[in-house]
């Protein structure tokens, strides 16, 4: 299990993260969520190693992380960390080796992921000549040629198109099946809600919202009520509790204050002409995050 | 971590000698060096008349000199001291010297009109076409000279052994006081003064190389945020010295190449049979290495070669720790590059010292700069040549360069690691001087 207890880091008087505490299980996939230079980055930098926290520490299966456990570790980073001048097998064995993996052991894992993600024949390619998503592919492959134990994801999905986002889901999926601890980072939420169980929400550092995802929706106060028919905008909108009323195409998408209010609404919606659907829905991951982020930034 | 270490000195060296640019360039350095060590017999094949000996027509009005100044051109060897004859190829003519000088066969030659002045004594006028060399109108005056004399002394009946006694140079006998310096060594300090920047030379260029290379490495893994995978996986420590390992070896490499390539340009000047390397610079090299190598120097070379090799491979490791810290620190290979101007000069400032020491011989300023670490690799070995380094003065010099190494292990791993990693030139320098700080 991964245990991040109370850390923060300073940078002289700035604080990049400020006592942060989460545990990832094995086999669970984690979201580490927030808006540009809210400490995400600094955060993965502290649970790999790569910067000591001011206070409070990482443990992965009660141990410090040092260069010891590296070898089970597997790191996406944000931003391209390929070395451009080498071909994928020479980048992989770069890498691979430096995770204490054999050539063969490298070659044979490396055969089997470019034919999983479709680029079977690149193996000899120099990087640079790659596409840019080919190349978030060779990232990734790096990242995971170790079958590692814990896989820490910095914007993962950046560069790719929906096809290849969901081999990538599929595969994270996959490893978390094995029970490998996943820790991931990104900006669409949808991708979140699809696969994370649990989360924590970061503004300038702080952890402004984390736990069971099912558990924060749940308790989440606001809901969204779908509904399809002529109803009178004007006195819904007149509701005590209706925050916005926003006309889609063939429906209307009613936020409320909380849910006592959708008995309230379903009192006028119900006299309405041609109503075909009322539906109550917890708010999306998206509004949550915005909702929480804005009001700090309000704040 | 051993393998790993092993590893990342494997791929760096690879990087840097499995690549075409490496052959390339050492191709182009093997045709460099042996067309500069045969530069001679290549400016020859080129054509032109580089042998041929000045022509000196001599118009005798004094009809007593041109057999004394012929005879003084064929002694000119033992007056010179030199070994390759009198330039000059003496003839008499009658003939007037414009008209001489107008036919096309003898453009280039002079014309020597010798007479008696009132007194009768022996006066001289040169006439040629352009200019004449200082060096060949030394040569021509100094003959001219010696035969004024021997005639003066002919014509004071003087008995043949006395004019013989009075002709003959003087022998002067040397005695040193010193009994560790030969009197027969004397010019071969200031000739292997003279040589020792030159076999240096290579080291500055090789010191270039070392700095560039670590710089362009840590820069590539640093900006393309391959650093980051790399150092979660090794310490930063281990990745410095893989980087210094890596291209020290590549320097020897390089080094030992050059020195085959040197070998090379040698084995050929022997096959065209050409002799001396530097003629033109009066130089020739195989007697030289053979007195060299007779004198008592040649036996000083003995430790003076295996001390300077080993100054110098330490002071290559100095340079890549520096090269190594400095780049960590530099978020692009532009601001690198600007980083080790700094560095060629101190390099620099070594090699210009090293040629001027012989010039400034005893200089107090040259010998306490000779003891600074990245200077003391080229201008220590060249004060130990001279004489005026001892053994003892060069290994405090090569201590200096030890505790140089020490101290940028011990603090420079420090910048290191927070330079890896820094990747904003804001506040540069506080980050650095607490990294120093830090354990």
């Amino acid at each position: 299990m991964l245990k991040v207890e109370n850390i923060s880091k300073y940078y002289g008087d700035f604080c990049a993260v400020d006592n942060l505490s989460f545990t990832v299980s094995p086999g669970e996939i984690f979201g580490l969520l927030g808006v540009n230079g809210a400490g995400k980055t600094t955060t993965f930098r502290m649970i790999i190693g790569l910067l000591e926290p001011t206070a409070g520490k990482v443990t992965l299966d009660g141990k410090k992380i040092d260069y010891s456990v590296t070898d089970t570790i597997g790191f996406l980073t944000e931003e391209r960390s390929l070395l451009t001048k080498l071909t994928v097998k020479e980048q992989c064995h770069y890498y691979g080796i430096l995770k204490g993996m054999t050539v063969k052991e490298i070659d044979d894992r490396l055969d089997e992921l470019l034919t999983k993600f479709g680029i079977p024949n690149y193996k000899n390619k120099k990087i640079k000549e790659l596409s840019k998503g080919n190349q978030q592919k060779i990232q990734f492959i790096t990242a995971i040629l170790n079958k590692p134990r814990l896989l820490i994801c910095d914007e993962p999905f950046s560069g790719l198109d929906p096809f290849n986002v969901e081999l990538f889901k599929e595969e994270l999926k996959d490893m978390a099946k094995k029970g490998s601890m996943i820790i991931f980072s990104t900006h669409r939420m949808e991708h979140v809600e699809l696969f994370c169980k649990k989360i924590v929400v970061l503004k300038a550092g702080k952890d402004v919202l984390s736990g069971d995802l099912k558990d924060i929706k749940r308790k989440y106060r606001k809901k969204n009520i779908l509904v399809k028919g002529d109803i009178d905008i004007d006195k819904i909108k007149k509701i005590e509790g209706v925050l916005e009323v926003i006309t889609k195409p063939d429906e209307y998408e009613i936020k409320i204050s909380d849910e006592s209010v959708k008995d309230k609404v379903f009192n006028i919606v119900s006299k309405s002409p041609n109503i075909s659907k009322f539906v109550v829905e917890e708010p999306s991951l998206n509004e949550i995050f915005i909702d929480k982020v804005g009001e700090t930034y309000e704040n | 971590m051993k393998t790993k270490l092993k590893y990342l000195v494997k791929v760096s060296l690879d990087r840097k000698i499995k690549t075409k640019w490496f052959w390339v360039v050492n191709v182009l350095l093997l045709i460099l060096i042996v067309g500069l060590i045969n530069i001679d017999s290549v400016i020859k094949a080129f054509g032109g008349d580089f042998d041929s000996k000045q022509e000196v027509f001599v118009i005798d009005n004094s009809h007593r000199t041109f057999d004394v100044l012929k005879h003084q051109n064929d002694n000119y060897s033992s007056i010179f001291a030199s070994d390759d004859g009198s330039p000059f190829k003496i003839k008499a003519t009658t003939k007037k010297a414009r008209t001489l000088l107008k036919e096309k066969k003898h453009k280039d030659a002079w014309v020597l009109v010798l007479d008696n002045d009132n007194e009768n004594v022996l006066k001289a006028k040169l006439i040629s076409e352009g200019y004449i060399s200082t060096t060949d109108y030394a040569g021509l005056t100094t003959i001219i000279n010696n035969a004024k004399s021997q005639i003066a002394l002919a014509e004071s009946h003087i008995n043949p052994n006395d004019l013989a006694k009075i002709s003959s140079p003087i022998e002067i006998q040397r005695e040193v006081l010193d009994k560790d310096k030969k009197s027969e060594d004397e010019n071969m300090q200031m000739i292997l003064s003279t040589i020792f920047p030159v076999f240096i030379l290579p080291f500055f260029a090789l010191t270039i190389f070392l700095v560039q290379m670590i710089g362009a490495e840590v820069n590539d893994e640093k900006t393309t945020r391959g650093m980051e995978i790399i150092i979660s996986n090794v310490s930063p420590k281990v990745h410095l010295l893989s980087k210094v390992i890596s291209s020290n070896l590549f320097v020897i490499i390089q080094g030992l190449l050059l020195v085959l390539f040197g070998v090379i340009g040698l084995i050929v000047r022997g096959f065209l049979g050409t002799g001396s390397i530097m003629q033109m610079a009066n130089l020739d090299i195989g007697s030289t290495l053979s007195s060299i190598l007779q004198s008592d120097i040649g036996s000083q070379l003995t430790y003076i070669i295996p001390l300077a090799l080993l100054m110098m491979l330490l002071t290559f490791v100095a340079y890549s720790l520096l090269a190594g810290v400095l780049a960590s620190m530099t978020t692009n290979i532009e601001d690198f590059q600007q980083l080790q101007t700094p560095i060629m000069i101190i390099s620099l400032v070594g090699y210009y010292l090293a040629v001027m020491a012989g010039v400034f011989e005893g200089s107090l300023f040259i010998k306490v700069i000779a003891f600074v670490p990245f200077i003391s690799a080229i201008l220590a070995p060249c004060l130990l040549v001279l004489g005026e380094f001892s053994v003892i003065e060069f290994v405090i010099a090569i201590i200096l360069v030890i505790l140089t190494i020490f101290i940028l292990v011990k603090y420079g791993f420090r910048v290191y690691k927070e330079g890896i990693l820094n990747y904003s030139s804001k506040d540069l320098w506080k980050k650095m001087f607490k990294a120093l700080k830090s354990k």
